[in-house]
């Protein structure tokens, strides 16, 4: 393992007019962790998210993955180069089977010469795809419109789609939002093997502090554009700054 | 297409094709010819409106193009007809290759009416190039050859119309199942999530916007296979309607669905020539008919008719949210 960071951001701000939504953030990612961005809303975390997926443009700073500066990157060069994102709100290819919005994510590996684009997905990859519909429990709905799926499968459609990436880093965006309680378990069961048996890194960003709790790694907490807090979920929790950022001042008095 | 039904249809279709020289008289074929070239066109703009969902209203304007192309180059040297077509299929694909650029900056209502403007604007350049062209007056142009065999009439360039159309159609079906075609497809259902898939989304814009002109070029180069006269008459808004209507009412999304309707509507297009007066109004309640009864098509996307409503909120919010609120920032794609 190398001795920089596997993912490196360094002085990100975020401007959007006069408002600031990131103010010089650094914060560093080690490889083969899973490492949780919380904070109250409007924090900047689904900005810094966003900019380490590359949608939106940092104002300043520089984000680095695995020793390359990505700042400069397009969204859609991220996948070729092992970084795979969630949607907060969902984003799946409605109209389109289950089986197709999964065999997208082998696209940017498996399409990346004009012969290649002009035949269909090669066999290895509609296997490997099936795989994974299968250990995320969607064997049974290859076929389905991704959009006539209950609310609970699509999130685990759009990890399965994420995953047929082949990401070494794993962004997911408010991950289990909206899950139920069993949802949620599968999910923390799923996300501690990807990490421990996979070897893929995970960043995500997520409100459902006993998911956060039970898996991270690491935590890095942020309020108002800034890094208030930082370390594993022990040390966050006790960390009067944080407290004070959720339940208010003079919370953490006791 | 790769049920039994299709199969059976499509080999029933073959037969009728190729029987139909030997029993029908000359207008018959005339008009199989022309609803050959409606379905070039209607299988091109299925590329970019069905499969990548840009709506691109200039569909005549690069079957105009196709067709001046080749019937120029048609009497000015007298090439094997495969040359005209090929030219104008190429002439036509670039001009889409540079309208592709407006989907790059905006989408749905304003990339209609923008490609609309391109279109008209296409259609005056026919009708007021006098030197090219010469003006709503037309020309007339030679039969097309292949190797010093003229292709003096409907029957003659019958074979060779079929053929190509046929081609196309495989074409747009091996290109659908191809990983161009599952791209094609993700940009229309969220560029959002394409371009997390690795989609190059203004590539695959533009590409579709390419090989939809392309598809509308060689349909102006089939179209001089068979007809003697060429004028800028029905190279407007009126004739991308017509396509834009055989797309969507024979069922959005597919390619039996785009082939169904530009049979139908072809059809009832040229009938209706006899009803003069009255063809644009009993058009008009035909549509009618169709968008109140079948909304989705005759051939709807399987997809589209077996789902039933979405069991929570779909991704529109989140897309706005994504996109809209905080665009200033956001990546040049």
């Amino acid at each position: 393992m190398s001795t920089h960071p596997y993912l490196d951001v360094q002085g990100l701000t975020v401007k959007f007019g006069g408002l600031t939504a990131i103010n010089g953030l650094s914060m560093q990612v080690e490889r083969g962790h899973i490492h949780a961005l919380i904070g109250p809303n409007g924090a900047g975390k689904s900005t810094t998210f966003n900019c380490v997926s590359r949608y939106y443009r940092p104002t300043s700073g520089s984000i680095t993955f695995n020793g390359a500066d990505i700042t400069g990157k397009k969204p859609h060069e991220m996948a070729a180069l092992g970084v795979a994102r969630t949607f907060q709100n969902l984003e799946l290819f409605g109209a389109l089977s289950v089986r197709e919005n999964a065999l997208l994510g082998t696209y940017a590996h498996g399409a990346n010469s004009v012969g290649k684009l002009l035949r269909p997905a090669a066999a290895e990859a509609r296997e490997r795809v099936e795989h994974l519909l299968e250990r995320v429990g969607l064997a049974d709905f290859l076929d389905t419109p991704a959009c006539s799926l209950d609310f609970g499968r699509q999130k685990m459609l759009e990890l399965a789609r994420a995953l047929a990436i082949s990401p070494q880093l794993l962004l997911l965006d408010e991950p289990a939002a909206g899950l139920r309680n069993r949802e949620i378990e599968t999910l923390d069961r799923l996300l501690t093997e990807l990490c421990e048996r996979d070897g893929i890194t995970v960043l995500l960003v997520e409100h459902v502090m006993q998911l956060v709790m039970s898996i991270s790694d690491r935590i890095t907490v942020m309020s108002f554009g800034e890094k208030i807090a930082e370390g594993t979920p022990g040390e966050v929790r006790s960390n009067p700054r944080v407290i004070e950022a959720y339940l208010g001042k003079g919370a953490a008095g006791g | 297409m790769s049920n039994k039904i299709d199969r059976i249809l499509l080999a029933l279709m073959a037969v009728v094709l190729m029987a139909l020289p030997f029993m029908a008289s000359g207008y018959v074929i005339y008009v199989v010819n022309l609803l050959m070239v409606f379905v070039v066109l209607a299988l091109g703009l299925h590329l970019v409106i069905g499969e990548t969902g840009q709506f691109a209203l200039s569909h005549a304007a690069f079957y105009g193009v196709g067709i001046y192309t080749a019937g120029l180059i048609n009497n000015l040297w007298h090439p094997p007809f495969f040359v005209s077509i090929i030219a104008g299929g190429l002439l036509a694909a670039a001009l889409g290759y540079l309208i592709g650029a407006l989907a790059l900056r905006m989408r749905d209502i304003y990339l209609a009416l923008s490609t609309f403007a391109f279109g008209e604007a296409m259609q005056w350049v026919f009708l007021n190039w006098q030197s090219v062209t010469n003006g709503s007056n037309g020309f007339r142009i030679s039969p097309a050859t292949l190797f010093g065999y003229a292709l003096v009439s409907d029957v003659k360039a019958y074979p060779f119309v079929v053929v190509i159309a046929a081609l196309l159609l495989w074409a747009t079906v091996a290109l659908s199942r191809s990983q161009l075609g599952s791209a094609f497809r993700a940009v229309r259902e969220s560029d959002i999530a394409a371009q997390a898939m690795g989609v190059n989304v203004n590539a695959i814009k533009r590409t579709a916007f390419t090989l939809s002109a392309a598809y509308a070029g060689i349909a102006g180069g089939m179209y001089t296979l068979f007809a003697s006269f060429i004028h800028p008459e029905s190279l407007g808004f009126q004739t991308t309607i017509l396509i834009l209507t055989m797309v969507v009412v024979g069922g959005i999304g597919s390619v039996r669905g785009a082939i169904a309707g530009a049979l139908a509507f072809g059809l009832i297009s040229e009938l209706l020539r006899q009803a003069l007066s009255f063809q644009e109004i009993i058009y008009g309640f035909i549509l009618m008919g169709f968008m109140m009864f079948a909304p989705k098509g005759l051939f709807a996307g399987r997809a589209a008719r077996r789902a039933p409503p979405p069991a929570t909120p779909l991704p529109a919010a989140s897309r706005a949210a994504a996109t809209a609120s905080k665009s200033p920032q956001r990546s040049a794609a």
